[in-house]
């Protein structure tokens, strides 16, 4: 439980608190950083992004509207970060179910939207099976499935923070769900 | 549907921050806003110097016109030359030369002189500085 709300810790800050701004940093630090690391694959990069994201926030704080949500903004610096992050090192990710054109032969055809099965939790290896399923899916549909289920996002709030229209996401969603399951 | 997932989510391995990043983020932005600063330093350091540089030739050329055209050397040098008349009359002669000094001339040239003695200064005070920067940003 948060014991300060994010505008009053900018505001803190912009009134002169220098420690407000650290305590956010704090409180940001744990998920930006899981974040930049399921984007990116690596500790090293995450660390750097983490910086970097962390610097440009506190470079543009003081044009920041606080009528917005401070964790979408933050979560939308960290996704251009691990974007160029990824651009200047030419290594995007694909997921070997993505041919040459970027099109996922896969997820077209499968159409199972069913909850998952009970017995999938007793699997002894679950933490090992799913971190392998999501590093196979792309970063987009990583990405959404984390920020939805590991980082309690509602899709408003995924698609503020990526920078996408809602539907997009919704349906992202739904077809990460179904790739997902079907790596599981 | 949202609870089966969250809780299949929960078996996803934790991906903690490594100890020190969070000393290294504070110094990452310490070392911006340090970055900033010597921007702004280097930005009024170089306004300044150029319009110390522009103003300091301009006033003293006004300040020399000045002078030439308002007659304050010509009752300087007759209480020198008739030095007894200037003691006797020492009064009215302080007068006409306080009356014919070119305040305007002197202002400008002494706020120009002030600008460039506090430009020279910030120079030799933040060098190390505005030059640390200059050769980063340039070599």
């Amino acid at each position: 439980m948060k014991s300060h709300s994010d505008k009053q810790l900018i505001s803190d800050y912009l009134a002169g608190d220098a420690k407000s701004f650290e305590i956010l940093v704090k409180e940001y630090l744990k998920p930006i950083y899981s974040f930049a690391y399921r984007y990116v694959g690596n500790a090293q990069d995450a660390e750097d992004i983490a910086q970097d994201v962390f610097v440009k926030v506190w470079r543009n704080i003081k044009k920041f509207d606080l009528n917005r949500s401070f964790k979408t903004w933050i979560f939308s610096i960290a996704k251009n970060s691990c974007i160029d992050n990824l651009r200047k090192k030419k290594s995007i990710p694909f997921s070997r179910f993505e041919n040459e054109k970027g099109e996922n032969v896969l997820i077209e055809r499968i159409a199972d939207s069913r909850p998952l099965a009970d017995e999938i939790f007793e699997r002894a290896d679950m933490t090992k099976t799913l971190n392998l399923a999501m590093e196979r899916l792309t970063p987009d549909y990583r990405m959404v499935l984390f920020l939805r289920y590991n980082d309690h996002f509602t899709f408003k709030e995924i698609s503020e923070s990526l920078g996408e229209p809602i539907n997009t996401v919704k349906s992202r969603h739904r077809r990460a769900l179904i790739q997902l399951k079907k790596l599981l | 549907m949202l609870k089966d997932y969250e809780k299949l989510f929960s078996h996803l391995e934790k991906k903690e921050p490594p100890t020190g990043l969070f000393d290294r983020i504070i110094l990452a932005i310490k070392r911006e806003q340090e970055l900033q600063h010597t921007k702004r330093l280097l930005f009024g350091f170089l306004s300044l110097f150029v319009i110390s540089l522009i103003s300091l030739p301009f006033s003293w050329s006004m300040l020399i016109k000045e002078i030439n055209t308002s007659g304050i050397s010509y009752f300087i040098s007759s209480a020198f030359s008739d030095f007894n008349t200037f003691v006797i009359l020492w009064r009215e002669f302080s007068l006409a030369i306080f009356e014919s000094l070119p305040l305007t001339g002197m202002i400008a040239f002494a706020v120009s002189l002030g600008l460039a003695a506090f430009t020279v200064r910030l120079f030799l005070y933040q060098k190390r500085l505005l030059l640390g920067y200059l050769r980063q940003s340039f070599i």
